[in-house]
């Protein structure tokens, strides 16, 4: 490791801590390292716009992004809700089930924790605590635990970023996620239970099952949509970014031909806002492209990869320290930045201690979708704040039990590989 | 300077509304081109990047704002604001620094891709990466008037 280098990363941690944007601050490092190496400074900009130009799966981003602000703006998420809700709102915190299950629908169709968390999770939360029947705290730490699963089960945009780093396929690791996603939401259910129990929560009047029929089917199309995306791209129809148009699309036609929810100006409003979503993720990914240049041309991931070897590591050990890191950072850092730059560092060790990077990839991403919901630093939190002025304190104090089942699952699927693999192998998954 | 600068702003969210559009349509041609009429068009895709490309430089050029970024703030909002002043000052002063060292051999390397065309629509790759340069530009130029509003005492965020 070079002293540029090191120049490099104090100038990246400097202005990161000093709140510059985090993409910028990745740039300007480069640009430094590059100075001092005396190599040329063009190769910053050269790094990024080959990088972004030639990654064809990172069209997908700005698709997936569009499709869950459609989503959102239009009915559709009331549908589902109103569909969960007369499944599983019979039950003791009945609600609280309901949260989880429209997150684990809902992130069938979007590839965000941000934009479930924003959409559904605000509308969900105002039924919840509507009559004082559950406290804001409970309703936003579900909602906010219930976000994390967003991206675990496909689409998913944070695997398409660890598909750009890693060079696995990302039909595999949408494959790959839907059993951890699943198993999410059932401990987060469980949880729910275990509270709805304890606290002797109110039994809402269950929706007649009369009307369930009626109610499925007012939000059939919408549930089609997971259906759609997976048999596209699982049939071997559409390519994963391919999908991601066609999720968009078929939102959009749900939205403004079938519910009728959309306006012109409404549109218009959901396209800037995904633009710039999708614009500023672009650029944290541009920045991290030309980090990672400097940090493969100065070895560092098979430094890592020489002395983990070293130390002789099994690699349930080394899982269980990656996960430990991850998770510390995932306090202080953003999921992108962490998926992008930190995970890289570790993928040669990954290939010499044998680990599938499959396996690798859903456990670095669910690893990073807990760290947004972990104080003091998660990004769901405060999203959840802003959306819906549910204080961060209340929040933080009901979260625990919710983060404790999320670990536990997390524990699971580092231990047993066979439970994000078993799927994908399923489906000719060679590893 | 306030309105002539939304109503800028609000063009530059025009356009990038427009590339986003493209963006989505150009997929949309390109999926029933190959699967529906079945006589796939290579040009979309390329298209398609093309947009992508504009679409991250010049929306961070014109009309993403701080706040939009992925930022880390624990530090930023936790200190006093003559301290924030302080951090602001000294992240413009640094990124001003590093995109205008860079800005010559940048532009070198743009004015080069000439030579290169876009494999199907052969549009020429100068162009096509001219947007970072008005990125790079507009950043020394927003960073460099936080700068200046920062040191007239103002709060850093108060500039654009």
């Amino acid at each position: 490791m070079s002293v540029n280098f090191l120049l490099a990363i104090a100038i990246l941690f400097g202005l990161s801590a000093i709140g510059a944007p985090i993409a910028l601050a990745m740039i300007a490092a480069a640009i430094a390292y590059l100075a001092v190496a005396g190599q040329d400074m063009a190769l910053a900009a050269e790094q990024i716009l080959q990088g972004l130009y030639t990654s064809f799966i990172l069209l997908a981003v700005p698709l997936f992004i569009v499709a869950a602000n459609i989503m959102n703006a239009g009915t559709i998420s009331d549908r589902l809700l109103n569909f969960c809700v007369a499944a599983v709102g019979r039950f003791r915190g009945g609600l609280g089930h309901v949260n989880v299950v429209a997150s684990l629908i809902f992130s069938g169709m979007s590839g965000s924790a941000i934009a479930d968390a924003a959409g559904i999770g605000k509308i969900i939360i105002q039924m919840m605590t509507r009559n004082g029947r559950y406290t804001l705290g409970f309703a936003a730490a579900i909602t906010a635990a219930s976000a994390t699963i967003g991206p675990i089960i496909p689409p998913s945009i944070p695997m398409v970023m660890y598909a750009l780093v890693s060079d696995t396929s990302v039909g595999y690791l949408f494959l790959a996620g839907i059993v951890p996603g699943l198993m999410m939401g059932g401990v987060l259910m469980v949880m729910v239970t275990v509270i709805a129990h304890r606290r002797d929560f109110v039994v809402d009047d269950p929706t007649p099952l009369r009307e369930l029929p009626g109610l499925t089917l007012r939000a059939f199309p919408a549930l089609l949509m997971p259906v759609i995306l997976l048999a596209g791209i699982y049939g071997g129809a559409t390519t994963p970014t391919e999908a991601a148009a066609i999720a968009a699309a078929y939102a959009f036609v749900l939205a403004a031909v079938f519910y009728r929810a959309l306006t012109f100006s409404g549109t218009y409003r959901i396209l800037s806002d995904s633009a710039r979503s999708a614009a500023a993720v672009g650029l944290v990914i541009g920045g991290a492209l030309i980090f990672n240049y400097i940090v493969a041309s100065e070895n560092i991931p098979d430094m890592v990869a020489r002395q983990l070897r070293a130390v002789d590591l099994s690699p349930i050990v080394f899982l269980l320290m990656v996960n430990l890191l991850l998770l510390a950072l995932g306090c202080v850092l953003d999921a992108a930045t962490i998926l992008l730059v930190i995970v890289p560092l570790f993928l040669p060790a990954c290939r010499e201690l044998g680990i599938d990077l499959v396996h690798f990839g859903v456990v670095v991403v669910v690893n990073t979708m807990i760290g947004l919901i972990t104080p003091p630093y998660g990004i769901l939190l405060f999203v959840i704040n802003a959306t819906t002025g549910a204080p961060l304190r209340a929040m933080i104090a009901e979260i625990w039990p919710f983060l404790g089942a999320l670990l536990l699952a997390l524990l699971a699927m580092t231990l047993l590989p066979d439970i994000v693999l078993w799927l994908p192998r399923l489906l000719g998954y060679q590893g | 300077m306030g309105a002539w600068l939304t109503w800028l702003r609000n063009r530059a969210d025009n356009v990038a509304v427009a590339l986003l559009t493209a963006t989505f349509l150009l997929f949309i041609l390109q999926i029933v081109s190959r699967y529906i009429i079945r006589q796939p068009v290579g040009w979309t895709l390329e298209a398609c990047l093309l947009c992508w490309l504009w679409l991250v430089f010049w929306n961070s050029a014109f009309t993403l704002k701080d706040g939009d970024h992925v930022r880390f703030t624990i530090l930023y909002d936790a200190v006093r604001p003559s301290i924030r002043r302080l951090f602001g000052a000294l992240a413009a002063l640094a990124l001003i620094a590093a995109f205008v060292v860079s800005l010559p051999a940048t532009a070198d390397f743009v004015s080069f891709m000439a030579i290169e065309r876009t494999s199907l629509l052969k549009i020429r790759f100068d162009h096509v990466f001219a947007i970072y340069l008005v990125f790079a530009a507009a950043m020394i130029l927003r960073y460099g008037w936080r700068l200046v509003t920062i040191l007239r005492g103002r709060d850093a965020d108060a500039a654009p």
